[in-house]
């Protein structure tokens, strides 16, 4: 089932009205150390943080059954990398754009729970990751000595693609960064505002057995994807079978 | 080899100088840049924040009546989403001075039993301990909310006492209770007196103390002068005796 592919096309319109920086995910096996589960960097001994609480963020994964919508292990960048970054603290956007098979009504949210916890599961020595998929936000630290020993968003998108192929639905996974300015973080935010709300929906869809659309805080965004308003009249005709 | 925690926690009756011993403690510990230091503030009148000198934006309680107040509304709950939640807030919660970070518990206000979100909240305090080389928990008079709220089990559980009868009983039944009645889990467990006039009063208690003598503080000027101005212990200086007497002590205990 595709729930974003109008905001496949507004992402790839917003990178290319940008100053764009093309990087690829290594396709070796990621040599970068172990954190070993401490992986709590502090300010002391951090080099940069991106998307604190204290400034702009967004954080969200998309996915497609439609192979030609992404470029496989190309990481896209807007604004510095981690190494020339001129203060400690940057905004963030974060869009990981997945190529996957088998996403069917049934299986779909469970699939996306799997993928989605990929980016806490990654374990780097330097790198701390705080997010919250509900406010669409990542937090992330990496520490001086990581800097040092080279961590930039090629290491970062090299392990993650990694992880998320190791899972036998995910084919194909692009990345875009962006640490210009709030501003872009924050066109990036409109663009995907509704990433988050279309995911609960079909959630909420699944998990409910009689939900009330009238009522539901979801209802315009079935409204708008194809696919929700399918799920919504099959469920709809199934009630009105049942109840003769 | 993985790094192991050492998690210590320190209790006693109210007044006894406990919040004291912990700054003093921690301002050793900070000394040590090459390990990372968690300070956990586990008294409801955040008195250890005070001692530092820091400023706390947020406690362990306003996170879990925010998440309260959300279970209330009837917002969905998925697990896995809610732990990643309160993983963010509660590291948005720590406050941080050079390697040490501190995290304030507060004082529950929401009335019923919340014990599904407590427990949540523990899991996410004990994952966040993991990360650091020393724990230090400045505890109520009660071991029992160190379970609780805070954690499962420490390394060394340290009562502080002053001189008085009533101090040193309140040490032996937080003994019992953590020792008798599994209040909290333990692998060592002393005392440290505080206030003592000599050292033959010191003599005089340690032949019924029930409990380990870890060390001892006079009754001590510039601690005084530090908790009436509201200096921060960081500040105290290494020479003076209470500090090398608690620094003595951690390293007996090896933390150091």
């Amino acid at each position: 089932m595709e729930l974003f592919g109008e905001t496949f096309l507004d992402i790839r319109n917003y990178i290319e009205g940008k100053n764009c920086r093309s990087l690829a995910a290594a396709e070796q096996n990621n040599a970068w150390p172990l954190g070993k589960g401490r992986n709590v960097v502090l300010s002391d001994e951090m080099a940069v943080e991106l998307g604190s609480p204290q400034m702009n963020s967004v954080s969200c994964l998309i996915w497609t059954q439609k192979p030609d919508l992404i470029r496989d292990g190309k990481i896209n960048l807007i604004g510095p990398d981690v190494k020339d970054s001129p203060e400690k603290s940057l905004p963030f956007g974060k869009v990981v754009l997945i190529g996957v098979s088998g996403f069917d009504e049934e299986s779909a949210y469970d699939k996306y729970k799997e993928i989605e916890a990929v980016r806490y599961s990654l374990d780097l020595k330097g790198y701390m990751i705080r997010a919250v998929s509900q406010y669409q936000r990542e937090w992330s630290r990496i520490s001086r000595e990581a800097v040092q020993k080279g961590f930039s968003f090629e290491v970062l998108g090299s392990a993650l693609r990694e992880e998320y192929l190791k899972k036998s639905f995910v084919h194909a996974v692009e990345f875009l960064f962006v640490t210009s300015s709030g501003e872009d973080v924050g066109e990036l935010q409109e663009i995907t505002k509704n990433v988050g709300r279309k995911i609960s929906a079909l959630n909420k869809m699944l998990s409910e057995i009689d939900p009330d659309c009238d009522e539901c805080e979801y209802n315009d965004v079935c409204d708008e994807v194809d696919e929700l308003k399918g799920m919504r009249k099959t469920r709809d005709e199934k009630r009105m079978n049942t109840n003769g | 080899m993985d790094k192991k925690t050492k998690i210590i926690a320190l209790c006693g009756k109210g007044g006894v100088g406990k919040t004291s011993v912990s700054a003093l403690m921690i301002k050793n510990l900070a000394q040590r840049k090459d390990l990372k230091v968690l300070a956990i503030d586990a008294d409801p009148a955040v008195g250890l924040c005070t001692a530092l000198g820091v400023q706390i934006k947020k406690t362990v309680d306003d996170i879990r009546n925010d998440l309260i107040n959300s279970i209330k509304k009837g917002e969905s709950q998925d697990k896995a989403a809610t732990l990643n939640m309160l993983d963010y807030e509660l590291f948005d919660a720590l406050t941080e001075y050079d390697n040490i970070g501190l995290l304030a518990i507060g004082r529950p206000e929401s009335e019923g039993c919340f014990c599904k979100v407590n427990s949540l909240l523990k899991d996410i305090i004990q994952d966040l301990a993991k990360n650091f080389d020393v724990v230090l928990i400045d505890g109520e008079a009660g071991v029992e909310q160190i379970n609780r709220r805070v954690m499962k089990t420490v390394d060394h559980l340290i009562m502080i006492s002053d001189t008085s009868a009533k101090g040193v009983n309140v040490a032996s039944t937080i003994k019992h209770l953590a020792q008798d009645n599994k209040a909290v889990d333990y692998k060592s467990m002393g005392m440290i007196l505080n206030r003592a006039r000599d050292e033959s009063e010191v003599s005089n208690i340690k032949e019924n103390l029930p409990i380990q003598l870890l060390g001892w503080l006079p009754e001590d000027d510039l601690i005084r002068e530090f908790d009436f101005q509201g200096r921060s212990f960081l500040d105290f200086p290494d020479s003076a005796g209470a500090c090398k007497t608690v620094k003595q002590i951690i390293q007996d205990l090896q933390i150091l």
